[in-house]
């Protein structure tokens, strides 16, 4: 199971799929200060990253994949979602 | 050299000339259906015999050059001088290429871009649309850079202009905006950017506005992503193939971004950002050919060439080939569909990609295409030799080549007389040695001569062997027989007149095995043998000569049947009828007028037996031996000698006369004591090794007045005829000669007892006796 909610904490483990989506989507909304544990995560659907997005869990744990740790780390941890330029409206 | 290349360039060299002559041609009197077909037809087969072999470029070429022959031929297109140039051009490419593969079975390093540039003029005419290769993502290149570089960090960005300034690099931005539904269409846009090569940087577009916790949609895609990379067009186009819509590609360089960064484009900034509006990203299909994205497209499809003749099998591998062959076809604007990947049509695909697909000139030019300058092979350029050169020669100029050869060697011969009489008559020794110095010099020149004259007369015998499949086949079908005909040794060699003369026999010994030899199947059944009879037609050469075996696993001849026969027909006494042996008895078939068949058929029993095949092929001066089991099988056998052009003669003389016997049924000269020879019943005979061999006194026999030397012993000739020993009574032996035997013609042609004339060294013509005639007249005679 690559989710594993806690009371404040999930677990993601693996591979997250978007079928997983709509569960981490609802505990991040339903949870007052959630955390995630990215340590096992392999990947994480695009629908999760933005799910995180929205809701800023705290990442308690850093991933050991190195993509996520690399490149998607950086924009779960970054200044309060806003760029410093903007140039254009996303949709 | 792979003996299919070897033909191919054989080949390539005709229909070279071919499409010269042709194109020259159809210059002078433009619109000549005919002629256009005809250098079609030649251009055509070029490219379907290149795609045997791996010259990609070949193929190409001749591919273009084919398309604008069609062009011409169907009438879409007038042929004008500078067509014709650019096609004469690619041929006269193709000549030198075929130079090259000659002497080093590849093509030329320079092939490739020589094609290109030919190609590209090839195609112009005809609208050039292979060229130009459509792609799904442009790759812009900016002096200004996208306002979504604001997605990135601005640090980063700042590092990374640097460096891109400091080495005068590139580097490739790319926004990729997910449309809102596609997590319903199982796409994950981050998985896609994960799998991007040497991903650099990714940036992250988020909502301006995130929707109410209780609105939120965690189905609708709201992010977008902006990332940097290193990887090639050609991967990006891959892995974005179902999304090529959704992004936007840029190549900066350090300066661009930097004057972003300082705010230089702001106001650049301004009024594209309307078209940069995610979600309304407009990709231009890209008219103008991306020379890189071609050269990725071609890469992909070359390796995937390679990882399929290495690993053709897995169906796993095979998906995954499929799906990068898919992908480089869609970049080159050739979309394929795929659905069973199987080793045989992928690599047919990928073949047909790679030779519609030109490679592009130059992998970063984006400048509009000059004309590139051709380097046209100028018609004096020597152009190197394309395959072994083949000449087709009327066969009467071999011929005549051989008879000028035959001269040579008597004129030659004529020195060994001139060196004796210089030493008999004029008492000149040295000059006698000087003269057999020159001859010995010539001797040695007009016998290589003499041999590779020959050798052009060499046939191989499946000439001979060519017709038999079609007629046992035709054969078996009327006789409604089931009949297998093996052909073994069909590239044995022998000389074209031998070939020739041996076709009349084939067929005959072909029908008659068809014919009487091989019964029904229904027969065949009831006695045990499969089905299904065989016929083989075996050549091997065996020395000087040519052997030819025609056998079957039919009846067999019955021996007895074969006596009683020949008895009832008057061709052997009833003292033979008890005393012949089984195998004699199997050889009467060759007697004139011995004819078994009960039933005379339409295929073989038309008057001719056995007994014409034995005459002509002794004609040839070979022999034939039948040996024949009853119940399984008959086998002929053909023995003729190799060439036919030179016979080796003895000469000999008789009454002061000379004349010449063929050496090959000469078995022995030897001289007798007079006391020794003996009378048996009329007939002179001696006994050599305790067997009596009857003497033939060839001076009465020819007619001609001589009594022999009664104190002298005599010289008697042991020659076998007919599988008999007979001794010609002679007056003295001389030497053997190679003569070329010309037959008896005109006013001589009614003297049956010579099988030719044939001239001598010193100026005499030498008679060559037909010993069975001579036997048969000193029958008479005595």
């Amino acid at each position: 199971m690559p989710l594993e909610l806690g009371d404040t904490t999930a677990t993601l483990t693996g591979v997250v799929t978007v079928d997983e989506v709509e569960e981490l989507a609802a505990w991040l909304q339903a949870t007052a200060k959630p955390r995630v544990n990215l340590r096992k995560c392999n990947h994480l659907h695009t629908g999760a990253l933005q799910a995180m997005l929205r809701f800023r869990p705290k990442v308690s744990a850093a991933p050991t994949d190195a993509f996520l740790a690399g490149q998607v780390l950086p924009l779960l941890e970054g200044s309060g979602g806003e760029p410093t330029r903007q140039g254009s409206e996303p949709p | 050299m792979n003996p299919l290349l070897a033909q191919f360039l054989a080949e390539a060299a005709d229909l070279l000339t071919q499409v010269d002559e042709g194109l020259l041609q159809l210059e002078r009197t433009p619109g000549d259906p005919e002629m256009v077909n005809e250098v079609f037809r030649a251009a055509h087969t070029f490219k379907g015999s290149s795609g045997l072999f791996d010259f990609p470029e070949l193929t190409r070429l001749t591919h273009a050059a084919e398309d604008l022959l069609d062009a011409v031929r169907a009438g879409a297109l007038p042929l004008d001088s500078g067509m014709t140039d650019d096609l004469l051009a690619a041929f006269d490419l193709i000549r030198g290429w075929l130079a090259h593969v000659t002497s080093n079975e590849c093509l030329p390093a320079t092939a490739g871009a020589d094609a290109a540039a030919l190609i590209t003029r090839l195609r112009a005419p005809i609208g050039g649309e292979k060229v130009k290769v459509e792609t799904t993502v442009a790759v812009a290149r900016r002096d200004s850079a996208p306002a979504w570089l604001a997605y990135f960090d601005e640090e980063w960005l700042a590092e990374t202009a640097a460096w891109l300034r400091t080495t005068s690099a590139q580097m490739r931005f790319i926004r990729y905006v997910p449309d809102s539904g596609c997590f319903f269409r199982a796409e994950d846009p981050l998985h896609l950017i994960r799998q991007v090569p040497a991903l650099e940087r990714l940036g992250l577009i988020e909502p301006v506005e995130w929707p109410e916790a209780a609105d939120y949609d965690e189905y609708a895609c709201m992010v977008a992503f902006v990332f940097a990379a290193r990887a090639a067009v050609g991967e990006i186009d891959y892995l974005f193939r179902y999304v090529s819509d959704q992004i936007e590609v840029v190549d900066l360089d350090g300066d661009t971004i930097q004057r972003y960064l300082s705010g230089e484009a702001e106001a650049d900034a301004a009024a594209p950002s309307e078209a940069d509006e995610p979600g309304t990203v407009d990709t231009v299909r890209s008219s103008p050919s991306e020379p890189e994205l071609v050269a990725d497209a071609r890469a992909i499809l070359t390796a995937a060439l390679r990882s399929l003749a290495i690993n053709p099998t897995g169906h796993v591998h095979l998906v995954s080939v499929a799906n990068a062959i898919t992908a480089a076809a869609h970049a080159l604007g050739d979309p394929v569909e795929i659905r069973e990947p199987d080793v045989v049509a992928l690599t047919a695909t990928v073949t047909r990609l790679l030779g519609d697909t030109p490679p592009p000139e130059d992998a970063v030019s984006t400048a509009p295409i000059e004309p590139i300058p051709v380097d046209r092979g100028r018609a004096d350029d020597p152009g190197g030799q394309v395959g072994s050169r083949i000449l087709k020669v009327d066969q009467e100029k071999v011929d005549h080549l051989m008879e000028l050869v035959g001269e040579l060697n008597v004129a030659k011969n004529g020195l060994t007389f001139l060196a004796q009489a210089a030493e008999e008559e004029f008492g000149s020794r040295a000059l006698s040695r000087r003269i057999k110095d020159q001859y010995s010099g010539l001797h040695r020149i007009a016998e290589e001569l003499q041999a590779s004259v020959m050798d052009i007369r060499m046939l191989p015998l499946s000439v001979a062997f060519s017709r038999f499949p079609r007629l046992v086949r035709d054969l078996s079908r009327r006789l409604g027989k089931n009949i297998e005909l093996v052909l073994t040794g069909e590239d044995t060699m022998a000389d074209k007149d031998v070939i020739e003369a041996l076709g009349d026999p084939l067929v005959h010994l072909v029908r008659n095995s068809l014919d009487h030899g091989v019964e029904t199947v229904d027969e065949r059944l009831a006695t045990g043998k499969p089905g299904t009879a065989r016929i083989t037609l075996a050549a091997v050469a065996d020395g000087d000569a040519v052997v030819v075996e025609i056998s079957d696993d039919g009846r067999g001849v019955d021996p007895t049947r074969v006596r009683r026969k020949a008895y009832e027909k008057g061709l052997i006494s009833e003292e033979e009828l008890e005393t012949l042996s089984d195998s004699d008895a199997v050889d009467l078939v060759f007697r004139p007028g011995f004819s078994t068949a009960e039933q005379i058929s339409d295929l073989s029993g038309r008057g001719v037996g056995m007994d014409a095949v034995r005459a002509s092929v002794e004609k040839l001066g070979g022999a034939v031996t039948m040996r024949s089991e009853l119940g399984s099988g008959t086998t002929v056998r053909l023995r003729l000698p190799l060439s036919m052009a030179v016979t080796q003669v003895m000469v000999f003389s008789v009454a002061g006369q000379r004349f010449g016997i063929p050496v090959d049924l000469v078995v022995e000269t030897v001289r007798v004591p007079a006391a020794e020879m003996s009378r048996v019943l009329h007939q002179d005979v001696v006994v050599l090794r305790g067997e009596v061999v009857p003497v033939l006194d060839l001076a009465r026999a020819l007619d001609m007045p001589w009594t022999p030397d009664q104190t002298q012993d005599r010289a008697i000739l042991i020659v076998g005829v007919n599988g008999q020993r007979v001794g010609l009574l002679v007056e003295q032996f001389h030497r053997e000669v190679d003569v070329i035997l010309k037959p008896m013609e005109g006013l001589l042609a009614y003297a049956n007892e010579f099988s030719g004339t044939a001239l001598l060294g010193d100026g005499l013509v030498l008679l060559v006796l037909n010993m069975k005639e001579v036997l048969g007249l000193a029958a008479r005679v005595g």
